[in-house]
């Protein structure tokens, strides 16, 4: 269970998040959304502890995260997968190794389990072959697959997925979301996603929120925004705007 | 210290400032800089601290290590002996020159140029090169992961970013600062040696003495050596860790870390020279 | 014998590659040279701008050559001191510092600190607004960004580096003079002296016209790698190392070329 309580985070003077509070129970799926730049990402850095905030607290099961040593915050992350906007695959390393990474850091040394469980991911992301392969290599499409097969190959109980089809084509972007309900169906997880994509979203979340410059407007099931009367909301939700935008 | 893109495009047309406002203007330039560097210095004090806690605690990755040698090492040979060649070259002619025309005589010319190499030259010019080449390459590299979220990555699986990127870059740097200047010594001898020879008709057994060096320059040599390849990786790492703002701030950090490096080496210079020579003077 | 083949070709095409990569990066900077050459006729010299980078160059590097200078001259007495206590020659301790300083160390280390404060960051901006398209949005605005942008700073770090080093060589003078007294034992007066007795006005002129050259080359380089930077952050930085080391090897280059001439 994460519960995030009051965060606050300041960004030269502005607040770029504030007093967001959100509890994600064990096993749901949280949907974020809302425009551009309003620190949803942010968030998502303040929750795995790669940020601290500025007021208020994070705690994943009990434990506060920002108070953890750096071994005790290092066993939490082997419990957190994370999709990063941006890929973030390690340009020094090629496929294999970048997937075969969070396993070699969990102590295992066994070479031919990791490559059978690399090759395993490789073929659940549909890219049998690329193994060899360097990041600069591939696609825009296939790195976030990529980035996906190492987050989630230790099978994390948490993972977060930031922007997991921003700037894919929609066959690309729907093959996406089949793993992600795949993980979702198989195993599970508790999970937070920020997309754009609604329809993707709405497969695969239970609850969602949405941020708008900062603050949360909106935290509910899927019966619940379905209904919202809250314009931004609806907006965002229908995916049109049929008089002035309120962004 | 700081610098935008948008700095660059200002037309310069601000208001002239008051009396008072030029005051202030001064003290902040005094002591602004002043607050910034004590920043800096803890950060990298603590890089240094941090480095050394994996350097003894943490896995060792040889193959990383090697290939930072390699890239710290090899790629830097031909760099290192053309400007040390060039300088030794410099540094005979000159002393040539002054010699002929104060004693006419260059007999000694080969063992004071060795033992000055050793002392001075060579670790503190391998340095300073070493410092621009491989300074600016390691605080390039981690800042572009800074700003590609390759660092975060790293700790979201649950790697220490200092553990698995610095401490490589560390024992690479010691190793091979020594090394090249072991090699920088050699490179810039020789071509003195040629100089003296060619120009000024030094016979090249007069040339080859080396009664002057003793342990005493040797272990200087050394200790220079070791704390400039020291000094210059956690210096350039911090700089590269500490990197935001994307192609701007890459770019702030390389600058960085070149002038940080550059300076330390100097200043590191002063002290061990110092203290050395207070050693001879005093208690040998 | 196809593996023997490679095993020959791949060092050889990898010099011959280098060297030709070299090459171009050096005709690049002759046509630079010229570039900016063409715009002193007629001399258009934007005037604001260049005090701008000169101010800022200034700002940015006095303190930290001063420093690199304050210790290269307690450095240069300090290595000089053994061998002037040996031989007692405590008169020739300014000569000895002074020449070295005025004529060599003072330039080459004060043009290395200066590739590095100032070079460098000069490339990072140019390389940061190359590969941030601000120079194509220059020339869309019909500002050319040569005149605008090159020239300024050309000028400007010819004319620092040259005042740096002036300033720089009188700071190392005193750092040595101040070595001189504490250290050795060598009365400031008798080192002041002794500068002043055997150091020439040419010694003086040696190191000032070299450290023209220095900023010359700096600022070539710099520039060059600035504007023809690519790909990025990375690019960036792999831009900043070429021009620090460029700067490096063109120092020495220029110093043995100075040394073989002028003495």
């Amino acid at each position: 269970m994460i519960v995030v309580d009051n965060v606050t985070k300041y960004y030269e003077g502005r607040p770029v998040l504030e007093n967001v509070s959100v509890e994600i129970p064990e096993g749901t799926n949280l949907g974020v959304i809302g425009p551009g730049g309003c620190g949803k990402s942010l968030l998502l850095k303040i929750i795995c502890g790669l940020v601290k905030p500025d007021k208020g607290t994070v705690e994943i099961d009990g434990v506060d995260v920002h108070k953890l040593k750096p071994t005790e915050l290092a066993d939490l992350r082997f419990r957190i997968g994370m999709l990063f906007q941006n890929y973030a695959l390690f340009d020094f390393m090629n496929v294999a190794d970048n997937i075969a990474f969070p396993l070699r850091q969990a102590g295992e040394t066994d070479e031919d389990e990791i490559g059978r469980r690399v090759q395993e991911m490789l073929d659940a992301i549909d890219l049998p072959n690329i193994g060899h392969q360097y990041g600069r290599e591939l696609s825009g499409g296939m790195k976030k697959r990529v980035s996906f097969a190492r987050a989630v190959i230790r099978r994390p109980p948490i993972i977060f997925y930031d922007d997991p089809t921003a700037g894919l084509d929609p066959v690309t972007s729907s093959k996406i979301f089949l793993l992600l309900r795949d993980i979702r169906d198989n195993y599970g997880t508790t999970s937070i996603t920020i997309s754009h994509d609604i329809e993707g979203i709405k497969e695969i979340c239970d609850n969602f929120a949405m941020f708008e410059r900062g603050r949360l407007v909106f935290h509910g099931t899927r019966a619940e925004i379905e209904e919202t009367e809250i314009k931004i909301v609806r907006q965002f939700w229908d995916g049109f705007s049929d008089d002035e935008l309120n962004v | 210290m700081s610098t935008s893109p948008s700095d660059t495009l200002d037309d310069g047309s601000h208001e002239a400032p008051a009396e008072a406002g030029f005051f202030a203007r001064m003290l902040t330039s005094v002591g602004q800089p002043i607050v910034e560097l004590y920043g800096i210095g803890k950060g990298i004090m603590e890089m240094f601290f941090l480095t050394f806690y994996y350097l003894i605690r943490g896995r060792k990755r040889w193959s990383a290590i090697f290939e930072q040698m390699h890239e710290i090492g090899n790629r830097s040979v031909v760099f290192i002996a053309f400007t040390l060649g060039f300088l030794g070259m410099i540094l005979i002619y000159q002393a040539s020159f002054q010699a002929m025309k104060i004693t006419g005589d260059l007999q000694l010319l080969g063992a004071l140029f060795m033992q000055l190499l050793w002392r001075e030259f060579a670790p503190t010019i391998t340095a300073l090169m070493l410092a621009t080449r491989v300074g600016t390459g390691m605080a390039a590299q981690l800042g572009s992961m800074v700003v590609t979220e390759q660092v975060d990555a790293l700790k979201m699986c649950a790697a220490q970013p200092v553990e698995y990127l610095v401490v490589p870059r560390f024992i690479a740097s010691v190793v091979m600062t020594v090394v090249l200047t072991l090699f920088a010594v050699l490179v810039s001898y020789l071509a003195g040696a040629v100089t003296a020879n060619v120009m000024f008709n030094v016979n090249y057994l007069t040339f080859f003495n080396f009664s002057f060096v003793s342990w005493f320059d040797l272990i200087i040599g050394l200790v220079k050596a070791l704390a400039y390849g020291t000094a210059i990786p956690v210096i350039s790492c911090y700089a590269g860790f500490a990197v935001h703002g994307g192609s701007a701030g890459v770019g702030r950090a390389t600058t960085q870390a070149v002038v940080y490096a550059s300076l330390a080496v100097v200043v590191l210079d002063f002290l061990i020279s110092g203290v050395g020579f207070i050693y001879l003077i005093f208690l040998a | 014998m196809a593996q023997l083949k490679t095993v020959i070709e791949s060092p050889l095409s990898a010099i011959g590659d280098r060297f030709l990569q070299w090459s171009a990066e050096v005709g690049g900077m002759v046509v630079l040279i010229g570039q900016i050459f063409v715009r002193l006729n007629p001399f258009k010299l934007d005037g604001p701008e260049t005090w701008r980078n000169m101010y800022r160059i200034g700002v940015k590097s006095f303190p930290i050559i001063l420093v690199t200078a304050l210790l290269t001259g307690a450095i240069m007495v300090i290595q000089s001191g053994t061998y002037i206590q040996q031989y007692g020659a405590y008169g020739l301790l300014g000569w000895g510092a002074g020449y070295s300083v005025l004529r060599e160390v003072g330039p080459i280390l004060i043009g290395l600190m200066f590739s590095g404060r100032v070079g460098a960051n000069n490339t990072a901006e140019l390389g940061t607004m190359k590969v941030t398209d601000q120079i194509d949005a220059l020339r869309a605005l019909a500002i050319d960004p040569l005149g605008y942008l090159v020239v300024p700073r050309f000028y400007a770090m010819i004319l620092m580096m040259f005042l740096l080093v002036v300033v720089g060589d009188f700071t190392a003078l005193l750092g040595g003079a101040v070595t001189s007294q504490y250290m050795l034992g060598v009365d400031m007066e008798l080192f002041a002296w002794s500068i002043v007795t055997y150091i020439k006005l040419e010694d003086l002129f040696h190191g000032l016209f070299k450290s023209i050259a220095f900023g010359f080359a700096i600022a070539v380089i710099s520039c060059h790698f600035g504007m023809s930077t690519s790909g990025g952050a990375v690019g960036v930085g792999r831009a900043v190392n070429a021009s620090v080391v460029g700067s490096a090897i063109a120092i020495f280059v220029i110093d043995f070329i100075f040394t073989y001439t002028f003495l």
